[in-house]
């Protein structure tokens, strides 16, 4: 049981910063996701955590204990790594034990704690086996395993999944969610897949450019964006965004092909102000042809199943709408849309900021 | 249908299997002219050498030379058990080869380890590495006389010990090359990992490292081993009598008055096969040794 703060970490490699300046508190028995694009810093935000890169400034704490320069092995944490990194000579049980015998457990006490996770884990049938032996989905649950053997103080996983083919990505997901649940540690995630962090974490961190640019629940994050990159970044498929003008009115903002009234809205802004407005597939109205404000013709409809993605133009842009499980509506059909004002995340152009979100960059713990 | 779509494209398929088969048939000629080409090249010498040690006088000098000689005999092999230290060279020959081997794959795998793995500054890494190859760029003959006067000045000339110290100090640079490569071909997750499992740099080294380098450890001794073996220039060097190894002795048979062919061939032959069944014993080792890190899992 841990907390973990991140007070003021900054990673330098020669003149790159990886990390700028990073706060970050997980209170003990969360599930916190680090989740970015490739190069964001997240990984390197981990191996700092795990004591596998060197902090340039700044410290970490495990609960009031200082690690920023304790060894890997002391920190009494497991990491679950994104090529499983199984030692490829020993058998799965003595990769599960692995951890174990080098702390100079007794043999008994190693037996009955590998046996117990691989039972945990449903891999009891593979114990004899070498990891070459096993496939992508085993060797993952053979990795978890090791490190569900230790039970640390905190578990680290980096891009657990990403190997891992769509379905039983998507199954695994399941299984860690609920493994997790049941294990309440302290968990540290790190994964460029915004599914991921939005179903499994009880909140998650959003990092670009190693400066992370929301933290908060997933439901928080994905409904009231800080920022341009944050509403892009979650949702499938991506909002939209379209470039607008705030008109003289200081209530009507005014795009290629569109104008739309911001009514009832509290909003600083100011007449003749540049700003990018975000609304989500799914928060679009579609209606027939002259039903509703703004008219368009259907370029592409993608029936996915559980609902069908029509992409239609405004302007110059082209806009995702996701509607119902069935739809009617046909490639190069007249349609008509509406962008209800409520829905719409308005953003300052030159800085990407949002004008609509109320919540601070730590919005709540 | 593939018919059709193939006289589409202009060739009946007929005529382009015919074709095919051959210019395999072309290709399987040409490479076993090639086999047969490099295998005469290394074998014929080996193959005169075992039945020259196996001819009489006569049939050694004859001219024109012979290669299957008519009688048979055993007399080089005869005379040869007879001289006494026979035993004790090649036991010589042995103790110098394993030592050696042993120090320099040693030493040389953790040196490798620590170059391929330590962050050092201004690239000191390559410099040492490239620093340690340099010392097998000049000929070995060019350090003869320092090494002499150096065995000398620590009392070991004839010695096992100052064979022992050169073939290793020989041995190092090729071995720490041939570890580098391997060690920086292995992948680094499996050493954090084990980090994070709380293994010392030590135990990281002997627990994880060790094992998988195994096959490449095997085939460096092997190469280690045959050159040790094989040493003549610093052996008839720093040896009179007590520590000769066997290709000293070899040479010995190079007298004033002439040369003692077929001892010298039986010699050869008795020294050629610990080498030769040793490589046999282990050539899954060497192959996959040689080969390893081509091959990712």
């Amino acid at each position: 049981m841990t907390s973990v703060t991140f007070d003021h970490v900054t990673k330098r490699y020669g003149q790159v910063e990886a990390v700028k300046d990073l706060n970050l508190e997980i209170p003990d028995g969360q599930f916190m996701t680090l989740v970015g694009p490739s190069g964001c810093g997240k990984s390197t935000t981990l191996n700092m955590l795990a004591g596998l890169d060197d902090v340039t400034e700044g410290d970490i704490y495990l609960d009031s204990d200082r690690v920023t320069n304790t060894p890997p092995g002391e920190r009494d944490i497991a990491m679950v790594f994104q090529s499983y990194a199984l030692y490829p000579h020993m058998s799965v049980r003595d990769n599960l034990g692995f951890a174990l015998k080098i702390r100079n457990e007794s043999r008994q006490d190693i037996a009955s704690r590998v046996g117990r996770a691989a039972e945990m884990l449903g891999i009891t049938e593979l114990l004899d086996r070498k990891p070459r032996q096993l496939s992508g989905g085993q060797r993952q649950r053979v990795a978890l395993g090791r490190a569900l053997v230790r039970e640390p103080r905190l578990f680290l996983l980096d891009e657990p999944l990403s190997n891992l083919d769509a379905k039983l990505r998507v199954q695994m997901r399941a299984e860690l969610k609920l493994l997790f649940d049941r294990l309440a540690t302290t968990v540290v995630y790190v994964t460029h897949d915004q599914a991921e962090a939005m179903t499994l974490s009880d909140r998650v961190a959003i990092f670009n450019h190693g400066v992370v640019q929301q933290i908060g629940k997933p439901l928080e994050l994905y409904n009231h964006p800080r920022n341009i990159f944050v509403a892009g970044f979650l949702g499938s498929p991506p909002m939209n965004f379209l470039d607008g003008e705030i008109g003289e009115d200081g209530q009507m903002v005014r795009g290629n092909g569109f104008s739309i009234p911001l009514t009832g809205r509290k909003l600083d802004i100011s007449r003749g102000q540049k700003v990018v407005l975000g609304i989500r597939p799914e928060d679009v109205s579609i209606g027939a042809a002259g039903s509703l404000p703004l008219h368009s013709a259907v370029s592409l409809v993608e029936p996915m199943g559980s609902s069908t993605v029509i992409y239609a133009p405004i302007g110059d842009k082209l806009v995702t709408v996701e509607t119902g499980k069935e739809s009617s509506i046909t490639a190069g059909s007249s349609i008509s849309l509406e962008l209800p004002p409520d829905s719409i995340h308005v953003f300052d152009a030159a800085s990407g900021e949002s004008l609509t979100s109320t919540s601070g960059i730590i919005t709540s713990v | 249908m593939a018919d059709v779509a193939q006289n589409a494209l202009g060739t009946p398929p007929g005529k382009q299997r015919q074709r095919r088969v051959s210019s395999d048939s072309g290709w399987s000629i040409l490479r076993w002219i090639m086999i047969i080409i490099g295998m005469t090249i290394v074998l014929v010498p080996f193959l005169w050498l075992v039945t020259t040690s196996f001819k009489p006088e006569s049939a050694y000098l004859a001219y024109p030379p012979r290669f299957i000689p008519d009688n048979w005999t055993l007399e080089g092999y005869r005379i040869l058990f007879q001289k006494e230290q026979l035993g004790r060279f090649f036991l010589n020959s042995l103790v110098i080869t394993l030592t050696s081997t042993v120090l320099s794959v040693a030493f040389g795998s953790i040196a490798a380890y620590s170059l391929a793995r330590a962050k050092l500054p201004f690239r000191l890494n390559n410099i040492i590495a490239f620093w340690m190859l340099l010392t097998r760029m000049y000929p070995a003959i060019a350090t003869a006389i320092p090494y002499f006067l150096l065995i000398r000045e620590l009392n070991l000339l004839d010695t096992r010990w100052a064979l022992i110290i050169t073939h290793t100090a020989f041995n190092l640079p090729f071995v720490i090359w041939l570890m580098i490569g391997f060690y920086q071909e292995l992948p680094k997750e499996l050493e954090r990992a084990a980090m994070v499992d709380g293994c010392s740099a030590w135990q990281r080294f002997t627990k994880i490292v060790l094992p998988l380098s195994a096959p490449a450890l095997v085939a460096t001794s092997i190469l280690a081993a045959i050159l040790s073996w094989n040493e003549f220039l610093f052996a008839v060097m720093l040896t009179r009598n007590e520590a000769k190894t066997l290709p000293v002795v070899m040479s010995g048979f190079i007298t004033d008055k002439g040369l003692l062919w077929n001892q010298m061939t039986a010699l050869g032959v008795i020294t050629v096969l610990p080498v030769l069944l040793f490589a046999i014993a282990v050539q899954k080792y060497l192959v996959r040794g040689l080969t390893l890190g081509a091959v990712k899992e």
